[in-house]
């Protein structure tokens, strides 16, 4: 009779746990923060797209010919009738060049990235997953690259094929895959060891079937959160290097480019340089930003490496 | 570690070699060369052109140059620029120092901010005080230092008439440049020592020290601190590699007469023996930063030091 | 007894997690005492608040989120909850120290042997540096490390964890304090270390006649050097006595479940038991035994009322049902319903 009213009470008390439990917040103890960097991460990328966007269909909408000179309009304070930035020293409508200096600006980013990053997880997953000479050879190759003055190697290379963006692109590119490898290449090294390689290659699983089905999704986390920073620092570097008359040559509009013309009018003129140079410090903010909320939501062992 | 150290210096030369080779080659493989590139007037005629290259030793292959030239290094003839005369060890001395001063001044600004905001920011962990240290640093890391270099000069030498624009070398001078040169490597430096204090104020020494009953500035600073540096010393050989990329573009904004300064110059003038001479020192002054942080990064942590 | 003999007293100890979902008891009124030259065992499952207890007694609780909110911690007499920090401060590794599981992260990584302890003699004496240094030397000689001397320029990676273990009780006792916390001093190490370790601490306990507050899972750590054993679950304590009397007889139904989880030589090693289920969640506890889930001998009373800790003849118990103890044993699935109808 006893177990009837047992087993009530053990519902009873069951049920009122399973109560408890439910009115309980997130288990997230730092459920709070997390958002508050998300939301962060969100602003970031925010930035990145609408920037992608003005790179992508910003020319095509510019008032203007980037080139065209107006030489009787020169130097027009933003909002002044038919030009919604003003125009520089030649006359030129500002908008119109700046919406082609964030596409260049842009595709230096993206597209050296890109190719960093290509190269980068190859290397990265070779060294990390045949290790021996594989590795010793291209880490040897990885540890020169690194650390090594970008701008310098920038500098000297555009010493041989002249100034313009080619040598910028190669140049950065040239770097920056060396940072992506380092990181792929460590956690390939980590991963190899994992059940889940050791129970593919038992099956006999050929190599390359484990590097992109097992591997390859396993690093693209890292190095997305990567991609964003170096994304910014091609950024950077380009318009530095534009900036000192190595990058883009006129009349193409860099946004580097355009806050060196701007550079001589600072005084009276100083929109000419402020507009492009706030364009960059927002879209490199951005990118920024979106690396570390990346890099907390998807991978949190990175944390604190940026 | 003395293994490490010697597999490390013979690593270091070998680099240098390669980066010798391959800026000899690279520099004369260019369009134009030397005589096309400012130094003549592309109006001589054929045979003054000729004439100029013998002189300087053009004629013959590159790795006859290469050779010559190295071996004039190693007795400390570092030759003349072409474009002026100058004897290059004139142009080392007086940049050299320059861009020593400028740098190291940028290196000693960045460390005076970065390692005490990024400890406060750790300690004061989601206050207002952290929150600020860290906006401050991401926004940091995203204005590029010439545009940084433009609005100071903007507000300091345009508009209030504080400091001069450009120029060499009264401290005056020194500021502006060097502000903008540290801020590179501050915002990362500070994220660095913020992350590396707090992860090692989790470690469970903190605890077993206060247990011992330190005073609290002891167990952060002496213990915490000292621990979390270790990760922030070797980056500083990185930040040194960055340094003097980026001295490249601030000294050339700043019309600053360093070796980053004469080095764009002299690539812009073709102006071969001096682009390459500053150009192998800048490699070598890199490679010997990193060498040093490795060195450093050893000698802080026990752990590789007594093994 | 006399009173001036009690080195520790902890009364109605709570000690709160402030989380961001609210607010967590983890330590609920928690009591008991430490008698000079005596060692009480806090012996529980990870997760049963016997380490916030300890932390809570030397205030080095994590805060946030943890504080204490509730009771006193009297040293010698003193409440410490009412203390300034600083002189809180002048109390740890003086009058009270304590000793950790993990003797290699406990160690400062960077520093050597002797300067982390002359840094703890220095915090609290006045002494030159050569003089602290002797201290040093005296201390871990007397915990028989040999060639003192050499050990102090060594990193604590140089050290065996048995060495390490001793080189964090010297720098525990190097004061002579009253009162020596031990968490888990043990649980890291081999187990032929583990005896050695133990018997350090007892013949110290001897010589310098310390109240010794041993935290621990393992009962048969508890056997060997405890004078007396109180038993916590999900933050309270469910019994406590005498060591003998706690493995002569145990009453509590989890102190029983503990001991048949034991492993003996000679014991029944097919059946041993496993107590089902698992510690409840602190933030849902019901008013009701809190160990009635697990317990083979729950009444309906046990689901329905707190039992309180009641103390007779120097045993102390919180339970509705006592049994005389006899091993228990796992229950095979099948018997689960049989088990529940012959519970009464």
């Amino acid at each position: 009779m006893t177990d009837l009213t047992v087993l009530d009470e053990k519902a009873t008390w069951e049920a009122s746990v399973e109560r408890l439990w439910a009115v309980r917040p997130s288990r997230w103890r730092d459920a709070w923060y997390e958002l508050s960097r998300n939301k962060l991460a969100l602003g970031g990328s925010v930035i990145v797209v609408f920037f992608t966007l003005v790179a992508i269909f910003g020319p095509a909408l510019a008032p203007y010919d980037y080139a065209k000179q107006v030489l009787s309009d020169d130097l027009l304070p933003p909002l002044s009738g038919g030009h919604l930035l003003g125009t520089d020293e030649l006359g030129r409508d500002l908008l119109s060049r700046l919406l082609l200096g964030i596409r260049i600006s842009m595709a230096v980013g993206l597209g050296t990235t890109f190719i960093a990053l290509v190269i980068g997880t190859v290397a990265g997953m070779l060294a990390g997953y045949y290790r021996g000479w594989v590795d010793r050879v291209l880490n040897g190759f990885v540890e020169l690259v690194w650390g090594f003055p970008l701008i310098l190697i920038a500098v000297l290379l555009i010493g041989v094929i002249g100034p313009g963006l080619v040598g910028v692109v190669v140049a950065v590119g040239f770097v920056n895959w060396a940072g992506f490898a380092r990181i792929v290449r460590g956690e390939v090294f980590a991963l190899r060891e994992k059940e889940f390689v050791v129970a593919a290659r038992a099956l006999g699983k050929s190599d390359l079937n484990i590097m992109v089905r097992h591997l390859l999704p396993n690093v693209v986390g890292s190095a997305l959160v990567m991609g964003s920073y170096y994304i910014a620092i091609a950024i950077i570097a380009e318009a530095g290097l534009s900036f000192i008359g190595m990058g883009a040559q006129p009349p193409l509009p860099s946004l580097g480019q355009m806050i060196n013309e701007g550079s001589g009018y600072m005084l009276l003129n100083h929109w000419l340089s402020t507009i492009p140079g706030m364009v960059i410090v927002l879209l490199v903010l951005g990118l920024n930003v979106l690396g570390d909320g990346l890099r907390d939501v998807l991978d949190p062992r990175l944390k604190g490496t940026g | 570690m003395a293994s490490y150290l010697a597999r490390r210096t013979g690593y270091m030369l070998i680099i240098l070699l390669i980066s010798s080779v391959v800026i000899f080659y690279a520099l004369r493989s260019a369009p134009g060369g030397p005589s096309g590139g400012g130094v003549l007037s592309p109006l001589s005629s054929q045979e003054v052109r000729q004439a100029y290259e013998k002189r300087l030793g053009l004629d013959q292959p590159v790795y006859t140059q290469y050779f010559i030239y190295m071996g004039h290094l190693l007795k400390g003839d570092l030759g003349t620029s072409l474009v002026n005369g100058t004897p290059i060890v004139e142009l080392l001395t007086t940049h050299a120092r320059n861009s020593l001063v400028l740098g190291l001044t940028a290196l000693l600004i960045s460390y005076l901010i970065a390692i005490p905001l990024g400890v406060l920011a750790a300690v004061k962990r989601n206050t207002w005080v952290d929150q600020l240290a860290m906006g401050g640093a991401i926004l940091g890391m995203g204005i590029p230092n010439f545009w940084l270099a433009l609005i100071l000069v903007y507000f300091f030498s345009l508009r209030l008439g504080w400091l001069p624009s450009a120029g060499c070398c009264d401290p005056p001078q020194l500021l502006m440049p060097a502000l903008v040169l540290a801020a590179e490597g501050t915002a990362v430096t500070m994220r660095m020592t913020r992350s590396s204090m707090l992860e090692h104020l989790r470690d469970d020494f903190v605890r077993a020290l206060r247990a011992k009953g330190l005073p609290e500035w002891q167990v952060i600073i002496r213990h915490v601190l000292r621990n979390a540096l270790i990760p922030v010393i070797s980056l500083t050989g990185l930040r040194l590699g960055w340094l003097v990329g980026y001295a490249l573009i601030v000294e050339t904004i700043f019309r600053w007469p360093g070796v980053g300064y004469l080095l764009v110059d002299s690539v812009l003038r073709r102006d071969y023996p001096v682009a390459q001479f500053f150009s192998l020192l800048l490699i070598f002054f890199v490679l010997m930063a990193n060498w040093f942080a490795d060195i450093g990064y050893g000698l802080a942590n026990p752990r590789i030091r007594v093994a | 007894m006399s009173r001036s003999e009690v080195a520790l007293e902890v009364k109605g100890l709570r000690t709160t997690l402030f989380l961001r979902e609210g607010s967590v008891d983890v330590v609920r009124g928690v009591s008991f005492q430490v008698k000079d030259g005596e060692t009480l065992a806090l012996v529980g499952e990870s997760g049963c608040g016997k380490s916030l207890t300890a932390l809570s007694v030397i205030r080095l609780l994590p805060d946030p989120p943890a504080r204490v909110t509730a009771g006193q911690v009297l040293l010698a007499g003193a409440d410490i909850r009412a203390m300034p920090e600083q002189e809180m401060r002048s109390l740890r590794g003086d009058t009270i120290s304590m000793v950790f599981q993990e003797p290699l992260t406990s160690l400062d990584p960077v520093f050597t042997i002797g300067d982390q302890i002359v840094e703890a003699i220095t915090a609290h004496r006045k002494l030159s540096r050569r003089d602290a240094r002797d201290m040093a030397v005296d201390i871990l000689k007397e915990v028989q490390i040999p060639s003192p001397e050499q050990r102090l320029a060594d990193y604590p990676h140089q050290l065996s964890g048995g060495m390490r273990q001793r080189v964090m009780i010297a720098m525990a006792l190097v004061l002579d304090p009253k009162v020596l916390i031990a968490d888990e001093p043990t649980t890291a190490l081999d187990v032929t270390i583990q005896a050695q370790i133990l018997d350090l601490i007892r013949s110290e306990q001897e010589r310098r006649r310390l109240a010794v507050l041993l935290i621990t899972h393992n009962l048969a750590v508890v056997s060997q050097v405890a004078d007396r054993v109180a038993v916590m679950y999900a933050g309270e304590i469910v019994e406590e006595a005498a060591a003998s009397e706690i493995f002569a007889n145990p009453t509590h139904p989890y102190t029983q479940g503990l001991l048949s989880s034991i492993p003996s030589a000679a014991g029944d090693r097919k059946h041993l038991y496993t107590i089902p289920g698992r510690v409840p969640d602190p933030r849902a506890l019901p008013p009701a035994c809190l160990f009635a889930p697990r317990c083979p001998y729950a009444l309906g009373r046990c689901w329905k009322q707190h039992p309180e800790l009641e103390a007779a003849n120097g045993h102390s118990l919180r339970c509705w049902n006592p049994q005389p103890f006899t091993a228990l044993r796992s229950i095979e699935p099948g018997e689960v319903d049989r088990s529940i109808a012959t519970s009464e």
